[in-house]
């Protein structure tokens, strides 16, 4: 099939914003028919997104995640680079569905696990809550949520790729920034992307291998990021700036 | 070419480890070790120590039984605790936890029975109120020679908890401050201090027994130095660059204020109860007491709720000083209020303070009465 936004868009008539899923990917895996499965990743081309947030909420109502939490958002940051002026850079983020995922191993009940189309999911009828995966998360994509109290996170809309449509995030991506398909199809929109186009993962370092890639990501936001954090807890008021070294 | 960077929008993300989780690491520590330093006089025979070993039982006990109840209370899902034992996952330190946890908990309280036994059965036969209740304590009989081993075997889990609690929060390879081989071997010292620093305070509410009170306050001042020495170690293999993942730890915390605040405080925790203890081992035991309990408290309050204020992939710090606001402090206070609960308990049912003789496996191996060494209304 087509997991392309732009092959999509013939199909957008079709697609029924219902009730969300309550939970995060409860369900049987995956089922692929033949022996060429799908293996989904995401390409987020930084130099389209707007920072609109219309993922963000996409997100929120499709999956009816509470007030408190994000399955995904876009970070946006002002970097000021000698001599030059001042730009704005977002950064999508959410789970990185990794092919080695940190929060698999830890769970003590096997409720994450990693379906056959490669989604990092939680049995939400089998998690007990621990927040263990939450704390092993590299990339803080991972939350309790607080009205199902199971951990919760994106989960590339599972129940929409199942029925042939595009995650809610995709769809509604105004500047086509994030696109999402199978890796392992040479021919599709997002291999092409790769082969193309110079890309970066989120924290390398982890050696996580994750399935969302970036175009255009600047080396200084690919990890931890050290610079002047938008929120300001009452303890951390006298820190103006993070240097993030000794 | 140096680049500034401001986070114009950015997510919060609530710390998923509560107060509870902290106060369960802080109990289980103390408890364990407590055991470990009951376990020379009871099980070895070392009855020069039996006076402290009886105080170590009795926080063991009463800190072993708060602790999972803490743990439980962390769970966002408690009733579903019994999925651990039919979906253990092997490859999580928690699952091996759930194992170990009840284990511990099991043996330390058979063993802590074994240990009194003859003192319930000769309580049970004397004429008084609540001699049914002592009776049914003793289950009959005053034999305990069992205590040994259930003793080494309690001791085995005890040590199987420090492996299990240290693992479990070192592998997490995404927060770098628990990312460090130092952190079991700081939990398991910072334990002691804990341990002795409660022994301390019911020793002067309990004893006070001047010569208690100097060897508790002289194993108080080498717990010290020993947090003190492996602090040093990591703060050294840290700034030195020898050890990446020490360096990575201090990286994420150093350029903040309020974590050198938190260290320069966490410092003088160590200094002021070692420089007391080691120079007025008698009579300063409140104080050095109140003082290693706040140490060990701190450190794990540091370590987990400090620990989770550090953005994995955003800038600067979270909440960390009390994220949960009041229903976390009450989560604090609670188990405390547990814990002292459980210790009217202990000092009112079980004859702790009996003849040291009469506690040692090896004077009680058949069902004779032992002999009277306390009335049941000196309990």
């Amino acid at each position: 099939m087509d997991t392309t936004r732009r092959g999509f868009l013939g199909a957008i008539g079709q697609v029924t914003i219902g009730a969300a899923a309550s939970v995060a990917g409860a369900g049987q895996s995956a089922s692929a028919e033949g022996t060429d499965v799908p293996h989904w990743g995401m390409v987020v081309d930084l130099r389209k997104c707007i920072g609109c947030q219309a993922c963000t909420v996409a997100c929120i109502m499709e999956n009816a995640v509470p007030e408190d939490a994000f399955r995904t958002h876009v970070s946006v940051y002002e970097l000021v680079k000698e001599g030059q002026d001042p730009a704005m850079v977002m950064l999508p983020r959410l789970c990185n569905h990794c092919d080695d995922p940190p929060c698999l191993p830890v769970c003590p009940v096997e409720a994450t696990f990693k379906a056959e189309n490669g989604e990092v999911l939680v049995d939400a009828s089998k998690c007990v809550g621990c927040a263990y995966c939450v704390q092993a998360c590299p990339y803080d994509a991972r939350f309790i949520n607080h009205e199902t109290q199971v951990a919760d996170k994106c989960t590339f809309c599972f129940h929409r790729t199942q029925a042939g449509l595009l995650p809610a995030c995709v769809e509604t991506c105004v500047g086509g920034a994030r696109n999402f398909g199978d890796l392992n199809d040479p021919e599709s929109e997002v291999s092409k992307m790769l082969r193309d186009n110079e890309v970066s993962v989120l924290r390398p370092e982890m050696h996580t291998n994750p399935n969302v890639y970036y175009i255009g990501l600047d080396d200084v936001l690919d990890g931890r990021v050290a610079g002047e954090a938008a929120y300001h807890p009452e303890m951390a008021d006298a820190v103006q700036h993070h240097g993030e070294g000794l | 070419m140096e680049t500034q960077v401001h986070e114009l929008v950015g997510a919060v993300h609530d710390a998923a480890w509560q107060p509870w989780a902290v106060q369960y690491f802080f109990l289980v520590a103390i408890s364990v070790t407590s055991l470990l330093m009951a376990l020379p006089a009871f099980v070895f025979g070392k009855s020069a120590d039996l006076r402290a070993a009886r105080l170590a039982l009795m926080v063991a006990v009463t800190t072993g039984i708060t602790a999972p109840i803490a743990l439980l209370a962390d769970l966002h899902q408690p009733f579903r605790f019994w999925e651990f034992f039919v979906y253990t996952h092997k490859s999580s330190w928690m699952a091996w936890g759930a194992w170990i946890v009840p284990s511990y908990v099991a043996l330390m309280l058979l063993f802590a029975w074994a240990i009194h036994r003859p003192e319930f059965d000769r309580m049970g036969q004397d004429d008084w109120r609540f001699a049914w209740l002592f009776r049914l304590f003793s289950l009959g009989g005053a034999s305990n020679g069992f205590a040994r081993p259930l003793g080494m075997l309690a001791g085995l889990a005890a040590l199987g908890i420090l492996v299990y609690t240290g693992s479990e929060v070192m592998v997490v390879r995404a927060r770098p401050l628990w990312n460090t081989p130092f952190l079991p071997l700081q939990f398991a010292a910072t334990g002691v201090v804990g341990a002795l620093g409660v022994m301390l305070i019911l020793e002067r509410m309990l004893c006070r027994d001047g010569a208690l009170e100097a060897t508790l306050n002289r194993r108080l001042a080498l717990a010290l130095a020993l947090v003190a020495a492996l602090g040093g170690a990591w703060f050294a293999v840290a700034i030195s660059g020898v050890s990446p993942v020490h360096s990575e730890a201090l990286a994420s915390v150093a350029g903040f204020p309020v974590w050198q605040q938190i260290a320069l405080w966490g410092a003088a925790s160590v200094a002021i109860p070692f420089v007391l203890a080691l120079t007025l081992p008698r009579n300063t035991g409140l104080i050095t007491g109140l003082i290693a309990i706040h140490a060990a408290w701190m450190f794990r309050w540091t370590v987990f709720m400090g620990g989770q204020a550090v953005p994995k992939v955003g800038s600067g710090l979270y909440d960390a000083l009390m994220p949960t606001g009041v229903a976390g402090l009450m989560g604090v206070i609670g188990t405390f209020g547990l814990w002292v609960f459980l210790m009217i308990v202990y000092t009112t049912f079980v004859p702790w303070s009996g003849d040291a003789a009469d506690a040692t496996p090896s004077a009680r191996t058949s069902d004779q009465a032992p002999r009277k060494s306390a009335s049941p209304q000196e309990i």
